[in-house]
């Protein structure tokens, strides 16, 4: 990026203030509010007496069950990224090597297919797949492989197989950017210096990817504690995380103090996840800018 | 797990370091492994499309013959088909507002020699990043205090805030690509800033806005945590209206609803490639 600052802002950087209009009054003011509510005993519209307390931060500590809720969440979350990287290392090498056009056109849109089917389609889609009676079961007692349908859906193995599923996408993606700018006649040299392809991408190909696997877990991590449909519907009302948490706050015990400090712990946890995102990525195109 | 053992059982044969036979049989491994990764990202999708189809009300595998009456319950049902049209409005509004409002704010970042660009991006794209969910929380709660109930135009406009994101990037990808002289040789010649504007500059633009509306269309669309605080009952969008559906029951309706939801996405982006090209527009 060339430096501006010299310059003046001219007529066209006004068109910048819709936004930051829309971004003052339904992104910063929301935020500013949410925390606000986070730290007040009440509701200041409605109540004519407000105090400041910390008893809704208090409350996620003291009470070992919301430390049971932010771990299932971590784990969750931590399950997924590991799955995603693993399923999703592969197929971006693929879309970052595969020479052929089409062949890369093709890859590009079953990637993104499953990406531009929305949340709750998908989650269904699992659940058809994964419930007692579902397509999973159905042909393994078919088949005779097992008397009992496995339990399958309701636990946190499901919930970790749909947000692999919606999440995956993510982590190719982020990946394949990284892997297309080694320079494929690294991994050549290495072969042709006796290396093989396993070795010559274990020793070549996986450390220069490094800031892409890190930038992809940390994306796909922080897309993970923070999704609602998947954990709700696949893990049927029984796994409790923090963004169910938030809803049922909200929407069973109208608590909207206690809603909004679980709220700033997850903003928190996804601004810190995001910061380290962007500097892994840094990492990449700061070698690139370099060069 | 055969391939392995045949690939060490190559090794040992041949102990001179040829490594042409493993690399055979490790090309087939590295090939099947994708093609299970591409079934596993793929199959759900086709499995929504085979239950909609499919006659019986509960799952049945294999399927046992091919109907529409779940695309007939689904058009006559009142619930849905309201669902469906509020969401179309949703998500039209919501594309003019990111649309225009995203393309000015990228020209505006790309032209407008402002102070700290770099930092008024990172906070354009955060709603991409920072969890929906804390985006509708936060409105639910700020609508509640200011007593302005649930309005069509709360919603659209936190769908707006999370749709923004894609039409600068498209947008801000596309003006950095292309050449300033043409605006300046415009000018050279007598061309009003304006008349530069509408006759140089957006044209040239236009892919770029093009694809971020289209991006902005199927999210607001798909948009589900902003949406759960921010409709009203009775006036749902269309994927809150299936999750509704979906804490109860697993019924073929919901398999129609879902494929015309894919299918409507696939228009789209098919209509993406054919005009624009999908590929410059996908980099995270």
């Amino acid at each position: 990026m060339s430096s501006t600052a010299a310059q003046r802002p001219n007529g066209l950087a006004l068109f910048i203030l819709p936004s930051a209009l829309l971004f003052a009054l339904f992104f910063f003011l929301p935020i500013g509010l949410m925390a606000t509510m986070s730290v007040l005993t009440g509701n200041p519209v409605v109540m004519p007496k407000v105090a400041f307390t910390t008893r809704h931060y208090a409350r996620m500590i003291d009470d070992p069950f919301y430390l049971e809720v932010i771990w299932t969440t971590i784990r969750i979350g931590l399950v997924t990224t590991l799955v995603a990287l693993a399923i999703g290392y592969p197929l971006a090498h693929w879309m970052a090597r595969i020479k052929s056009r089409t062949g890369h056109a093709l890859l590009l849109m079953a990637v993104l297919a499953p990406m531009l089917t929305g949340i709750v389609v998908r989650t269904f889609a699992w659940m058809t797949l994964l419930s007692d009676k579902g397509v999973v079961n159905q042909t393994l007692m078919s088949l005779g492989l097992i008397a009992q349908p496995l339990k399958l859906m309701y636990t946190e193995t499901g919930i970790v197989v749909g947000l692999v599923h919606i999440y995956v996408p993510f982590m190719v993606l982020t990946l394949t950017g990284v892997i297309g700018r080694i320079d494929e006649r690294l991994e050549q040299a290495a072969e042709n210096l006796g290396a093989s392809p396993l070795r010559a991408f274990i020793e070549v190909t996986l450390p220069l990817s490094l800031p892409g696997i890190l930038a992809g877990s940390l994306l796909v991590f922080a897309l993970a504690i923070s999704a609602y449909v998947t954990p709700i519907l696949l893990g049927g009302f029984q796994i409790m995380t923090l963004p169910i948490l938030i809803y049922q706050q909200i929407s069973a015990n109208f608590n909207v103090g206690f809603a909004a400090a679980i709220g700033i712990v997850l903003l928190v946890i996804s601004l810190l996840l995001v910061i380290a995102y962007n500097r892994a990525l840094g990492l990449v195109s700061g070698q690139r800018e370099l060069q | 797990m055969s391939t392995s053992t045949s690939l060490a059982a190559a090794e040992r044969a041949t102990p001179v370091r040829t490594a042409t036979v493993p690399r055979h049989y490790g090309r087939y491994l590295y090939l099947a492994i994708n093609i299970a990764i591409l079934i596993f990202l793929l199959a759900p999708i086709a499995i929504v499309v085979v239950f909609a189809l499919n006659p019986t009300p509960f799952i049945q595998f294999p399927p046992v013959g091919v109907s529409l009456r779940w695309f007939e319950k689904f058009f006559a049902s009142r619930d849905f088909m309201h669902a469906l049209w509020f969401s179309l409005e949703v998500a039209v509004l919501t594309t003019l507002s990111a649309t225009l409002l995203g393309a000015s704010a990228a020209l505006a970042l790309a032209r407008g020699n402002l102070p700290g660009t770099r930092l008024i991006v990172a906070t354009m794209l955060s709603p991409l990043m920072l969890p929906a969910i804390l985006t509708g929380l936060a409105l639910f709660q700020t609508y509640v205090l200011l007593d302005v109930g649930r309005p069509t135009w709360g919603l659209v406009a936190g769908h707006t805030l999370v749709t923004l994101p894609y039409v600068v990037r498209t947008t801000l990808a596309v003006l950095h690509n292309f050449d300033t002289r043409l605006e300046e040789a415009a000018q050279n010649l007598g061309a009003s800033p304006l008349r530069t504007f509408f006759e140089v500059t957006l044209p040239l633009i236009k892919p770029g806005v093009l694809a971020g509306a289209i991006f902005a269309f199927i999210v607001s669309f798909d948009q589900f945590p902003v949406s759960l605080f921010l409709v009203s009952p009775g006036n749902e969008t269309l994927p809150v209206t299936l999750f509704n559906y979906l804490k109860f029951d697993l019924d073929g309706t919901i398999g129609a609803a879902s494929v015309v939801s894919i299918l409507l996405a696939f228009v789209v982006v098919i209509g993406l490639d054919r005009t624009v090209g999908l590929r410059s527009y996908v980099k995270l």
